[in-house]
C-alpha cells in the first residue's frame, strides 16, 4: 500500500514541488523537445528560481552559476547524456534528481552505482519462475530503470557512474549511441522513445576508482559542480534545505537563527579552503570534504537537538558535537587540525566565545 | 536627412557587427569624400593603408620628434570601421582624411609638464596601455589609443567625456562616453555589445541607414543628461567637436556633395548641424590660441593582446580574435571557433575529435535558445568548449582565452612605409638574420661561434641598450662568456615608441645603440657602472663605443679612485678581454687599462681594508672573492703576484677587519702561499686566546664562509678551531656563538653533517681520520668476560683468548 504523500519521509521532487511545475507548465508557451514536460527555458527557471508572470514565485533549487544548469538543461535538450562531477555534498544528486522530475516528471528512473552494479541493472534481468515456466518471452523480461526510460522517453539516473565495474559501464556505451537496446535471447530490441536521456553523477575526488573509457566519456557533456562561491551563496542553501528538511521531520518550526548557520558555514568553508575568511590566517585543512551538504546535516542536527532537549533555539551547545564529528573523520590527523583552528581562529573571533567553549568540551 | 550632403555615421570602435553595417551603408552611399575620427596629422599616411603588405593589426603612432615621449597611438583591427572606411575610399580612390582635433595642438602643458610626467606616458606606452584614458575611450574617440600621454599629454584625448573614467568602470557616465553602444547593450540584457549590435541589425533587416539613425537618437537621449567630467575634459571634448566640425565645414566648402562622417557614436549628435548659424564662429573661437607642435606619424604593428580590454586599453574589446572570427565570417564564426578550439586542445594531447566539435557547436546553439538570443555567441561558446570539449575542466579554457579568444596576432608593415629609420633598419636586420618578430614568445639558442648567431646576439644586446627588451636573457649561459646564449623573444607592439624615441641618437641601429652607450658613459656615476656599460657595449659589438668607454674608465680609474671602486670595477673588464677572443670584437687598450687597475688595487688594497664596519667588511668580502675569481681567469703571472703581495700585507696588518682578514688569508691558503708550519703559526695566532672572541669569530667567518669544505678536510684547520672553542670561557663562547652559527649557515646540507659527524666522533686533535677498527676499549679486561660469556653459548675460546 502507498503511504500517503504527507507520510513519506522524503517525497521525490515531482510530489514536493508539484505546484511548481504545474505553474511553470502553465506559463511556459516555449516550445518543448518531444516527451518534454516544459520548455528549456521552463526547466532552468524550476532549478534557479524566478517569478513567473502570473506573479507565482518558483523557488531557487540550485544555488550558483546559472550559467551551469543553462549549459545542463542545454545538454539535455540535445539528446546528448549529461555528467554532473563535483566533490561529494556538491549538490549533484540533487540536480539530477530536479532535472529529472522538471523534464520527464518522474525522477524515479534511477540507478544507484555500486561496485556490485550488475549488468542487469543497466540492460535488463528475468523473472526465472516466468522464465523456466514459459521461456524467454517479454513477460519474464524485467527491465531496468534505463530499459523502462528508454521505452518510455524519460530521463534515467545512473548515480555514482563511476562506482559501476568498467565492463558494466560499457553496457551504457550502446544506450547512449545507438539509443536502442538489443535484447538477443528474443531476437527483439528496444529502441529509445524521443525525450530518453541518462543524467550520471560522478565524484571527481575519486575519479580512480573505475575511471571512464574515453568512449563513453565522449558521449556525455561534462558539468563540474563548484562548492559554492560566496559565503553568502553557501549560507542560503543551508538555510532553504534546513527549512524543508524540519518541515519534512515536523522540527521546530522557528527558523534556526541564521546567525548560527553563518557561523558553521564560516567554519566549513575555512577549513576547506585553507584559510580564514579575511584571508590572513593559514589553517590546516582536514581530511574530509566538508561539502555544504554535511553544513546542512550539522545545522539540521542542531535544530533536532535543540527541539528534542532544549527550548527550540539553537544554541552553540547544540551544534558543537555534530560539528566536531564532521570535521573529526580521522580522529589521529583530524583531532589536532580542529583543535588548531578552535584555538588560533575561533578562540579569539568576536562572540564566538561560546562556540569556542562548547567545541573544546567535546575534544 | 538622405538628401543632406553630410551623412553621420556613429560607430562602435573595433566594432566588426558595426564595420559591416558601414560598409553597406558606404556602398549605398557612395560618398564622394570620407572623414574619419582620427589625427589629421597623419593624413599623409592614409594611402599606405592600402598597401597590401600592411596588415593589421596596425597602429598609427603620432609623435613630436623633438620629445618623442609624448606620443599617442591609434590601433585599427581589420573589423574596425574605421579601417573598413579607410579602405572602402581607398579602393573608390574618394579621398579620405582624419579629422580629430590633431595631435599637434594637444596642449603644451603636456610637455612642459615636468620631466616625469613625459616619462609617465612614455612608461604607459611602454607597458603596454596605450592611453588608458585617452583616445579609446570616447566611444567617441577614436581609435586612438593614447600612447601615453595620456594625462595631460593627451588631453585631447581623453576627452571623451568621460573617457577616464570609462575605463575605470562600466556603468557610470564615463563608460557610457567610452562604449556608449556597449553600455546600451548592456543595459539591453546582452553580455556583449557585438551580440547587440548583430541583433539590432537583425532585427531592422539589415537596413543600415537606418540602424545609424537611431543610433544617432540613441546618442542624443543619451547626452542630454550631462555626464559628469572634469572641466578640464569636457574642455578637452569640446575642442576635438569643435575641430571636427571644422573639418566637415571646410569639405562642404571644397564643395564636395555627400560627405561622410565616420566617427564615435557618442560624438554624432555634436556634429549634426555644423553648418548651423554661428556654430561656426564658436568654434573659431574654442580653438583659439591652441599650442602648436611639430609632429610626424608612423605605421607600427599592433597585437591583438594590446587591443584588448584587459590590457588596459580604454576603447579595447573584450574579444579581438573572436570579432576576427565574426568579422571573417557572421555565421560561420561559431563553428569556426569550435574547430580552433579542438585543433587547439588536440595539440596539447586532449581528446578532440570531429564528434567533439559537433557537439559543441549544437550544444552552443542550444544554450542560444535558452537563453533567448538569435544566434550563438562567444559566452554559448565558451560554456560549450568547456563542457564538451575539456570535460567540464576550467583548467585548459585559460588557453583557449589566451589564444581564441584575445588572440596572438601580429600584423605587419611593409618595408616601403614611411617608418622611423630605426624601424626600417630593425626591420631589414630581421630579415636579413632570419629573425622575425613575433608576439609569441619563443626561445632561441645562439651558438656564438655560427656568424648568424653572433649577429643575432649582437641585434639584441643592442636594442636592450635602446630600450626596447625584445630578447631577455634566459637561462644558464646568458653572460657567462659561454659560446651559447639563450634568449626568450615576445615582441610588443609599444616597443615601437621607445624605437622612434632612439631616433634622435641615430639612424641604424648600431648608432643609436653606441650613441646611448656613449651618452651613458659619460653620466655614469661611477667607475663599476661605467665597466658595466664597456661590458654591455661590447656584448652589443659597438667597438667605437668600447673604445671610448675604455678611454673613460682609464681617466676615471687613474682620478681618485678608491681600491673597492677599482675592484668592483675590475671583473666586467676581464669579462671583456676574455669575451673578447669569442665574440671578435677588437678590444684593444682593455689590456692597458686592467695593468693600471690591477697596480693600483695592490697598493690600495692595504689601506683601503682598515677601519671598515661591519657592513663594508662584508662588502670588502666580496670585492676580494670576485677581484680574486678575476684575476685567477685571467691568469697573468705579474697581476697575481702583485695582487697575492697584497693579501699578505693585509694579513699581516693589525687593525684589519676580521672577516676581511680572514678570506685574505683564505685566499693565500688557496693559492698555496704558506707553507705547512707557516699556516699553523699563522692560524694559531690568529685564533690565539689574547684575540677577542668576536674578532676570532670574524675571522672564522670570513676563513671560512661559502665552503665548509676546508675545515671538512684540513685536519690542521680543524684543530685549531676546535682547541680555540675548547679554550673560550662561556662568556667569550656566547659572544663567539652568533658568529659561528652564521657561518656554519653558509655550508651546505652535507658539509654540515660531515662537520657534525666529525665534532661528535671527539675532536681528534692532532690525529688524523680515525681508522676502522680502532677502538678505546682495554682488551685485558674485556677478555676477562670472555670465559663466562664461552660458558653461556656453549662454545670453546680459542686459547689465546682464554689467556
Amino acid at each position: 500500500m502507498t503511504p500517503s504523500p504527507e507520510a513519506v519521509l522524503r517525497q521525490h521532487a515531482e510530489t514536493q514541488f508539484a505546484e511548481e511545475l504545474d505553474a511553470l507548465a502553465k506559463a511556459d508557451d516555449r516550445r518543448r523537445p518531444p516527451s518534454w514536460r516544459l520548455s528549456p527555458w521552463a526547466v532552468a527557471t524550476y532549478l534557479l528560481g524566478g517569478r513567473l508572470p502570473s506573479g507565482f514565485v518558483v523557488t531557487p533549487k540550485y544555488v550558483g552559476d546559472r550559467r551551469l544548469m543553462e549549459v545542463a538543461v542545454s545538454t539535455l535538450a540535445t539528446d546528448r547524456a549529461l555528467l554532473l562531477l563535483g566533490v561529494p555534498g556538491t549538490a549533484k544528486t540533487w540536480v539530477s534528481e530536479h532535472l529529472a522530475a522538471a523534464i520527464s516528471g518522474d525522477s524515479t528512473l534511477l540507478v544507484q552505482g555500486t561496485a556490485g552494479t550488475s549488468e542487469e541493472t543497466i540492460r535488463y534481468g528475468w523473472n526465472y519462475a516466468l522464465l523456466l515456466a514459459k521461456g524467454p518471452t517479454r513477460e519474464a523480461l524485467v527491465p531496468s530503470p534505463v530499459f523502462r526510460a528508454m521505452a518510455t522517453g524519460r530521463i534515467a539516473r545512473v548515480e555514482e557512474l563511476t562506482r559501476i565495474p568498467s565492463d558494466v559501464q560499457d553496457a551504457l556505451i550502446t544506450v547512449l549511441s545507438e539509443k536502442s537496446l538489443p535484447i538477443p535471447e528474443l531476437g527483439d530490441e528496444v529502441q529509445a522513445v524521443r525525450g530518453f536521456n541518462v543524467i550520471a553523477t560522478a565524484n571527481n575526488r575519486d575519479r580512480g576508482v573505475n575511471e571512464l573509457s574515453s568512449a563513453l566519456k565522449r558521449r556525455f557533456n561534462t558539468v563540474v559542480l563548484p562548492t559554492p562561491a560566496t559565503a553568502e551563496e553557501e549560507v542560503e542553501i543551508v538555510r532553504s534545505r534546513v527549512e524543508s528538511l524540519g518541515r519534512a521531520l515536523d522540527l521546530a518550526v522557528e527558523a534556526p537563527a541564521l546567525e548560527q548557520i553563518r557561523r558553521v558555514v564560516t567554519v566549513f568553508r575555512e577549513l576547506r579552503e585553507g584559510r580564514t575568511a579575511d584571508g590572513k590566517t593559514k589553517v590546516k585543512s582536514p581530511s574530509g570534504t566538508l561539502s555544504t551538504a554535511e553544513a546542512i546535516a550539522v545545522v539540521n542536527q542542531g535544530v533536532a537537538l535543540a527541539t528534542h532537549f532544549g527550548d527550540g533555539t539553537v544554541r552553540a551547545g547544540d551544534l558543537a558535537s555534530s560539528l566536531t564529528g564532521t570535521v573529526v573523520k580521522d580522529p589521529a590527523t583530524d583531532a589536532v587540525v580542529w583543535r588548531e583552528y578552535l584555538e588560533t581562529v575561533v578562540k579569539g573571533r568576536d562572540g564566538w566565545a561560546d562556540l569556542y567553549r562548547a567545541c573544546r568540551e567535546r575534544l | 536627412m538622405a538628401d543632406a550632403p553630410v551623412h553621420l555615421f556613429g560607430i562602435r570602435h573595433h566594432g566588426p557587427g558595426s564595420a559591416r553595417s558601414l560598409r553597406a551603408a558606404l556602398e549605398r552611399l557612395a560618398p564622394d569624400v570620407v572623414l574619419v575620427e582620427g589625427p589629421p596629422d597623419a593624413d599623409e599616411l592614409l594611402p599606405g593603408a592600402g598597401h597590401a603588405g600592411l596588415e593589421p593589426p596596425v597602429a598609427i603612432l603620432v609623435y613630436a620628434p623633438d620629445t618623442p615621449r609624448h606620443a599617442t597611438f591609434y590601433p585599427f583591427a581589420r573589423y574596425s570601421p574605421e579601417w573598413v572606411a579607410i579602405r572602402y575610399a581607398l579602393e573608390r580612390g574618394v579621398p579620405v582624411r582624419f579629422m580629430d582635433l590633431p595631435f599637434a595642438h594637444r596642449p603644451v602643458e603636456a610637455d612642459d609638464v615636468p620631466a616625469a610626467e613625459a616619462d609617465a606616458p612614455a612608461a604607459e606606452g611602454a607597458g603596454g596601455d596605450p592611453a588608458p584614458g585617452d583616445a579609446r575611450p570616447g566611444g567617441s574617440q577614436g581609435p586612438a589609443a593614447g600612447a601615453g600621454p595620456d594625462g595631460p599629454d593627451e588631453p585631447g584625448e581623453a576627452g571623451e567625456a568621460g573617457d577616464a573614467e570609462g575605463a575605470d568602470g562600466p556603468g557610470d557616465d564615463g563608460a557610457l562616453a567610452g562604449d556608449p553602444l556597449g553600455a546600451l547593450a548592456r543595459a539591453a540584457g546582452f553580455s556583449d555589445g557585438e551580440r547587440w549590435w548583430h541583433h539590432v541589425v537583425e532585427g531592422r533587416r539589415g537596413d543600415d541607414a537606418l540602424v545609424f539613425a537611431a543610433v544617432a537618437e540613441a546618442m542624443t537621449a543619451l547626452r542630454e543628461t550631462p555626464a559628469r567630467v572634469p572641466a578640464e575634459e569636457a574642455r578637452r571634448e569640446a575642442r576635438r567637436e569643435a575641430f571636427m566640425r571644422k573639418t566637415i565645414r571646410a569639405a562642404l566648402k571644397e564643395g564636395f556633395q555627400r560627405v561622410a562622417v565616420v566617427c564615435g557614436a557618442y560624438h554624432v549628435p555634436a556634429l549634426a548641424a555644423p553648418t548651423a548659424r554661428g556654430v561656426a564662429s564658436a568654434d573659431a573661437e574654442t580653438l583659439a590660441d591652441l599650442p602648436r607642435t611639430k609632429t610626424a606619424a608612423v605605421w607600427v604593428p599592433w597585437t591583438y593582446g594590446r587591443l584588448a580590454t584587459a590590457s588596459g586599453y580604454g576603447a579595447g574589446v573584450p574579444s579581438p580574435a573572436w570579432y576576427d572570427l565574426l568579422w571573417a565570417d557572421r555565421e560561420g564564426a561559431p563553428v569556426a571557433f569550435a574547430v580552433a578550439a579542438a585543433r587547439l586542445l588536440r595539440a596539447e594531447d586532449l581528446d578532440a575529435s570531429s564528434a567533439h566539435v559537433i557537439e559543441t557547436v549544437r550544444l552552443a546553439e542550444a544554450l542560444a535558445a535558452l537563453r533567448g538570443y538569435g544566434a550563438v555567441g562567444l559566452d554559448e561558446l565558451l560554456d560549450a568548449t568547456r563542457s564538451v570539449l575539456c570535460g567540464g575542466d576550467a583548467a585548459p579554457m585559460a588557453l583557449v582565452h589566451r589564444r581564441l579568444v584575445v588572440g596572438e596576432r601580429l600584423g605587419g608593415v611593409p618595408d616601403d612605409a614611411p617608418t622611423s629609420p630605426l624601424q626600417r633598419d630593425l626591420a631589414a636586420q630581421q630579415k636579413r638574420l632570419r629573425l622575425p618578430a613575433s608576439a609569441v614568445e619563443k626561445v632561441h639558442d645562439l651558438d656564438l661561434r655560427q656568424p648568424n648567431d653572433l649577429a643575432r646576439s649582437h641585434l639584441l644586446h643592442r636594442l636592450r641598450l635602446l630600450d626596447v627588451p625584445w630578447g631577455e636573457p634566459a637561462g644558464p649561459g646568458a653572460g657567462k662568456g659561454t659560446f651559447h646564449e639563450v634568449w626568450k623573444l615576445v615582441w610588443k607592439p609599444e616597443f615601437a615608441l621607445p624605437l622612434v624615441e632612439a631616433g634622435r641618437y641615430g639612424n641604424t641601429i648600431a648608432d643609436a645603440a653606441a650613441a646611448v652607450a656613449a651618452e651613458r658613459a659619460g653620466s655614469a656615476d661611477g667607475l663599476a657602472a661605467l665597466t658595466a656599460m664597456l661590458e654591455r657595449a661590447l656584448l652589443a659589438d659597438l667597438p667605437v663605443a668600447v673604445e671610448a668607454l675604455v678611454a673613460a674608465v682609464h681617466r676615471r680609474a687613474a682620478v681618485g679612485a678608491d681600491a673597492a671602486q677599482l675592484m668592483a670595477a675590475l671583473p666586467p673588464l676581464v669579462q671583456v678581454i676574455r669575451y673578447g677572443d669569442v665574440r671578435k670584437t677588437p678590444v684593444t687598450g682593455v689590456d692597458a687599462v686592467v695593468d693600471a687597475m690591477v697596480a693600483r688595487i695592490a697598493v690600495g688594497l692595504p689601506s683601503a681594508s682598515l677601519s671598515l664596519d661591519d657592513d663594508a667588511a662584508a662588502a670588502m668580502f666580496e670585492h676580494l672573492v670576485a677581484t680574486d675569481r678575476a684575476l685567477a681567469l685571467l691568469a697573468r703571472a705579474d697581476h697575481l703576484e702583485a695582487w697575492r703581495g697584497a693579501l699578505l700585507r693585509v694579513v699581516d696588518l693589525p687593525g684589519v677587519h676580521g672577516v676581511v682578514a680572514g678570506r685574505a688569508f683564505r685566499l693565500l691558503l688557496d693559492a698555496k702561499a704558506f707553507g705547512r708550519d707557516e699556516t699553523d703559526r699563522r692560524l694559531r695566532f690568529a685564533l690565539s686566546s689574547g684575540v677577542e672572541p668576536a674578532e676570532a669569530g670574524a675571522f672564522l667567518e670570513g676563513l671560512l664562509a661559502d665552503s665548509g669544505l676546508l675545515l671538512v678536510h684540513d685536519t690542521a684547520l680543524w684543530g685549531h678551531v676546535d682547541a680555540w672553542l675548547a679554550d673560550l670561557s662561556p662568556e667569550a663562547f656566547v659572544v663567539a656563538l652568533p658568529l659561528l652559527r652564521r657561518t656554519l649557515a653558509t655550508f651546505t646540507s652535507a658539509e654540515r653533517r660531515q662537520l657534525g659527524d666529525r665534532a661528535t666522533r671527539g675532536g681528534p686533535a692532532a690525529g688524523g681520520p680515525r681508522r676502522p677498527g680502532e677502538h678505546d676499549f682495554d682488551e685485558a679486561r674485556a677478555a676477562r668476560v670472555l670465559p663466562v660469556l664461552a660458558t653461556i653459548l656453549g662454545v670453546t675460546l680459542p686459547t689465546e683468548a682464554r689467556s
